[in-house]
């Protein structure tokens, strides 16, 4: 039985005398594709947030590959090999396109924190940059400020920024928020392209991109996990589909 | 004994002075976000307005006045500078306060001249109101604890039990929310930034006479307001009121008591090095605490921001 | 969506070419020919005293901007770096000149640097964890620490008359012994040239990149591997380093340093020199020097309120044009491109010639006022502009109004018509 990639265990976080999230129990093997659903203010965020350590849990443990992550910073978390994406576009908008993939190779290609070498003189970090731009098909782009790229765009920049450096273990928050149809289905083709042999864990709201993608789904209800399992059989428990599901399928189809 | 009771006295002025001072900064950096560098160049005006209508109309007048004039600058410093260089970020708009404090510097210097005025004490508060071991309490100190204090009450009275408080208190932690509940929070932006510079100019009209009237007041007082808020924890006024304090009687006591520092170090044990002149320690050994009395605040702040970065009561990084 | 350099992304050629150093080594070439020429345009001691400060307020600014500009930390106490690697220079130099040692004056300044970097490290130790307004009270708090220490400890500082020493203390080096200005210029040009081109690399290296990254999102930068606090911590480091430098060649040029090197005023000069310039960009702080210095020396002599222009100039960047001056030019760059600059120099010369005009009125105005207020009694008369005229009677009051009005008036009838030229020079296609 191999380690699983990401385990959660009695993980639970309070604000003050606000509980959001009551006790989560999970285990996700390597190379799962994993979505988490759940109705606004289930703390799917919460739960994203506790995991990368932007905050200390109040109770439980996080292990990545075995390892429990108490007490580490983002920084350190993310050289263990874990990567994330934020549900509210975070590139460097000042910078070209091109220079936000880069800074991502960085640390991975060990350059730390050098002040003697040159990036531009590194025919590693040149080619690695444009490898990935090459994979979110934002190469034409390469060039301009991050800013002005339009919002898909910059989502997809956010998924090359988050999977340059490598990570083993990806998690996106709502990387299809705001996107038309048609944005939707590219971003979730680039996402299922570039995370192939990778551990991916998702929290989405768009139940087309959950169900396409998805090895497992995890419902998250009030802070507890109601229900996990494979898509098929999600969608025809009864407490997921009264929780939850039941207006939103009707939806979809 | 007695000297004790002066200092604390003396030590209560400076930090009520302070706090007045600290209030006005806290409030508007809890609402805005901002730092106002000028903070205390509206101090200084405060000071410059009051003896200007003291010369015609008598201090009564000018304590009246002059901080009113201050807070209308204020509001419109808030209204037409800082609102404008807002969209930039927290950066420029410290930079625009602080070529604010430059500028006001500078007008001062145009307006007055380079000396101290001789904005003196009113002759009705010119006395001894009573002695201690044969040291005088002049009447004037008095009259500023009582004034400090009486403005605080209002202050807090006004936060905490009207409608127009309850509002501006809502504000500091969400003002987005106050706006879409239909309150006005431009405004209240501009009036919480007037009153807290027109608490500055009180400051300013009651300090005036005592600690002098010349375009440098701002810059002495100016940093020490900044150390007494850091110490107290950027955004919270009771830290500002225990740092305040702390600070006034600290300073207070530290010049009064000449405590030489050779002594400390003899008393722990360590013998007076002999060649003194040579040695490259000797203003080590031969500094007194009336020397050091005034670098004491910015000695605690690095202390506190070593061992406890959030300050006495501030919030985490805000 | 031009670009300067055309570059076809699936030829790596070309993509190599498209970052490399070779692009940019014209400026600096024409900057060290600049610089090794002026002294004999500009032949005047006074001249080379001002050269030399100007480059000197260079290596600060730039060293200053690798924190505000690079790394988004404002710093209200920057001076006691330079200030610091100032004074342990001047010790050295005693030192030495006591004890004979063969340390050459070129090398100097380094010293003064590692000192600089060294403060650097301690202070920056605890004051790097925020970026914000913690990052700046911490800055003023100890930068006004460390001025005021510098009174106390009279066996560092000096106390009241400071520290002065002799930089033709040692051996001549290579038989030149530093005793005349110009050779103090070329030695703070070399080291001018040097440090300039090592910050500009810094800014190309993994942490200097960084620095940019995590001034414009800190949060991002953690979750690219890196921590936003060491990032702060080197950039800082580095900053103290050439802060020290420059203080060392200001100890070389001044043989003297007082406490007043180390104080708020001085901190809060380099901020406005800097901000003057333009953070934005490497060479900003670079333009920001050069005017401030130019302004300082000759604007003073001029006129007692110069520092009233000045603020009131400082002021208006802040909050007219937060780019600084070479954003101001840098603002031109599309127009250039399209090769429509061209149509803006009229609609410039018709608003900024009268507003110019009109802004010197004003300051006529406020030169007068205050004549009439703090002008010794008896003393009427006043020099402006080349004329001397009574202050205390009406005609030139009326004259100065006059001026003023009708320049700004002018200038701001035509503003409209400028504003429609900058449109037109910056949409690409049409006749130009």
């Amino acid at each position: 039985m191999s380690v699983p990639a990401l385990e959660l265990t009695g993980l639970k976080k309070s604000f003050g005398k606000a509980e959001i999230i009551r006790g989560i129990d999970l285990s996700i093997g390597k190379a799962e594709r994993h979505a988490i659903i759940g109705p606004n203010g289930a703390g799917k965020s919460t739960l994203f947030n506790l995991i990368t350590a932007r905050f200390p849990p109040t109770a439980g443990t996080v292990k990545l590959h075995g390892e429990d992550l108490a007490g580490l910073e983002p920084y350190q978390i993310n050289r263990k090999g874990l990567s994330r994406s934020f549900q509210i576009t975070n590139i460097f908008p000042a910078m070209s396109v091109f220079e936000n993939v880069r800074c991502a190779l960085l640390w991975a290609q060990g350059y730390k924190y050098s002040f003697w070498n040159l990036v531009n003189n590194s025919r590693g970090l040149t080619e690695g940059a444009d490898a990935i731009l090459d994979q979110i098909n934002l190469l034409e782009r390469r060039n301009l400020p991050a800013g002005t790229l339009s919002y898909a765009e910059q989502r997809a920049l956010e998924i090359g920024i988050t999977i340059a450096g490598g990570a083993d273990v990806i998690m996106l928050d709502e990387p299809t928020a705001g996107m038309s149809h048609s944005e939707t289905d590219y971003i979730t083709d680039l996402i299922m392209k570039v995370t192939e042999g990778k551990t991916l864990i998702m929290v989405e709201h768009d139940m087309g991109v959950v169900f396409g993608l998805a090895d497992r789904i995890s419902v998250l209800v009030y802070g507890e996990i109601i229900a996990t399992n494979t898509p098929e059989l999600v969608r025809a428990d009864s407490k997921v589909q009264e929780a939850y599901l039941g207006a939103a399928l009707e939806e979809e189809h | 004994m007695e000297l004790i009771l002066v200092n604390i006295i003396d030590g209560l002025v400076t930090g009520l002075l302070l706090f007045m001072l600290s209030a006005g900064l806290t409030l508007i950096f809890s609402m805005m976000g901002v730092l106002n560098f000028a903070h205390a160049s509206f101090y200084m005006l405060g000071a410059y307005f009051a003896y200007q209508i003291s010369i015609a109309l008598g201090f009564w007048v000018g304590l009246l006045v002059a901080p009113l004039i201050v807070g209308v600058m204020g509001a419109g410093v808030e209204r037409y500078g800082l609102r404008r260089v807002h969209q930039y970020g927290h950066v420029p708009e410290l930079i625009f306060t602080f070529g604010l404090a430059l500028l006001i510097e500078e007008l001062v210097q145009f307006i007055w001249g380079k000396n101290q005025m001789p904005y003196s004490i009113p002759e009705v508060l010119d006395f001894t109101a009573f002695s201690i071991a044969g040291n005088s309490i002049p009447a004037f100190k008095i009259f500023m604890i009582f004034t400090s204090v009486g403005i605080f009450i209002g202050l807090l009275f006004i936060l905490t039990k009207t409608r127009v408080g309850m509002i501006i208190q809502a504000a500091l932690s969400y003002p987005r929310t106050v706006e879409a509940l239909g309150h006005n929070v431009p405004l209240i932006f501009m009036g919480v930034f007037g009153v807290g510079t027109a608490l500055a100019g009180v400051a300013g009209v009651i300090a005036g006479p005592v600690l002098g009237t010349f375009p440098g007041m701002a810059f002495v007082l100016g940093s020490i307001v900044f150390v007494t808020i850091v110490i107290g924890g950027l955004g919270s006024l009771w830290g500002a009121l225990v740092a305040s304090l702390l600070i006034g009687w600290i300073t207070t006591f530290a010049k009064s008591y000449n405590i030489a520092m050779s002594d400390i170090l003899n008393g722990l044990g360590i013998a007076t090095p002999e060649n003194m002149s040579e040695n490259p320690l000797r203003d080590l050994w031969t500094v007194t605490s009336p020397q050091i009395a005034d670098i004491l605040p910015y000695i605690l702040m690095v202390l506190i921001l070593i061992f406890r970065p959030a300050g006495l009561f501030g919030k985490r990084e805000s | 969506m031009t670009d300067q350099i055309t570059t076809h992304p699936s030829k790596p050629s070309e993509r190599m070419r498209a970052g490399s150093l070779t692009l940019t080594v014209g400026p600096w070439v024409v900057a060290a020919i600049a610089l090794m020429i002026m002294p004999y345009i500009f032949t005047s001691n006074s001249a080379l005293t001002i050269m030399n400060q100007m480059w000197i307020t260079v290596i600060f600014a730039l060293a200053y901007n690798m924190l505000l500009g690079q790394g988004g930390m404002l710093s209200f106490g920057h001076a006691v770096y330079m200030g610091l690697g100032g004074f342990f220079c001047m010790h050295i130099m005693n030192y030495v000149e006591d004890f004979g040692l063969a340390l050459p004056l070129p090398l100097l300044p380094l010293f003064g640097g590692l000192f600089g970097m060294g403060f650097a490290m301690i202070i920056g130790s605890f004051s790097t964890s925020g970026a914000g307004t913690r990052f700046a009270m911490i800055s003023l708090g100890v930068g006004e620490l460390i001025a005021a220490c510098s009174v106390i400890i009279v066996a560092f500082f000096g106390g009241e008359e400071g520290i002065s020493g002799d930089r033709t203390y040692g051996l001549p080096f290579f038989g030149i012994e530093f005793l005349k200005q110009i050779e103090v210029y070329y030695l703070i040009s070399f080291w001018l040239m040097l440090s300039a081109l090592l910050m500009y690399l810094f800014s190309r290296t993994p942490v200097g990149r960084m620095a940019n990254a995590v001034r414009d999102n800190p949060e991002r930068a953690q979750f690219l591997g890196y921590s936003a606090r060491w990032v702060r911590f080197y950039s800082f480091c580095a900053s103290g380093f050439f802060c020290g430098i420059a203080g060392g060649l200001f100890a070389i040029s001044y043989e003297i340093l007082t406490e007043e090197n180390l104080n708020a005023a001085s901190s809060g000069v380099i901020l406005l020199v800097t901000f003057l310039g333009g953070v934005g960009f490497f060479f900003g702080p670079i333009i920001g020097a050069i005017v401030f210095t130019l302004l300082q020396t000759v604007l003073s002599l001029q006129t007692e309120l110069w520092a009233i222009y000045v603020g009131s100039l400082f002021l208006a960047t802040v909050m007219f044009f937060p780019g600084g001056l070479a954003g101001l030019m840098m603002m031109h760059v599309p127009a250039v491109r399209l090769g429509k600059a061209g149509g803006l120099l009229v609609p410039y010369v018709k608003t900024l010639v009268p507003a110019a005009i009109g802004v010197l009125g004003i300051c006529a105005l406020i030169e007068m006022v205050f004549h009439v207020r703090h002008g010794a009694t008896g003393d009427v008369e006043m020099t402006l502009f080349w004329t001397t005229f009574d202050s205390h009677t009406v005609l030139p009051w009326i004259i100065a109004a006059l001026v003023a009005v009708v320049g700004i008036g002018i200038a701001k009838a035509t503003a409209p018509g400028l504003k429609e030229a900058w449109d037109e020079a910056n949409t690409p296609g049409g006749a130009s």
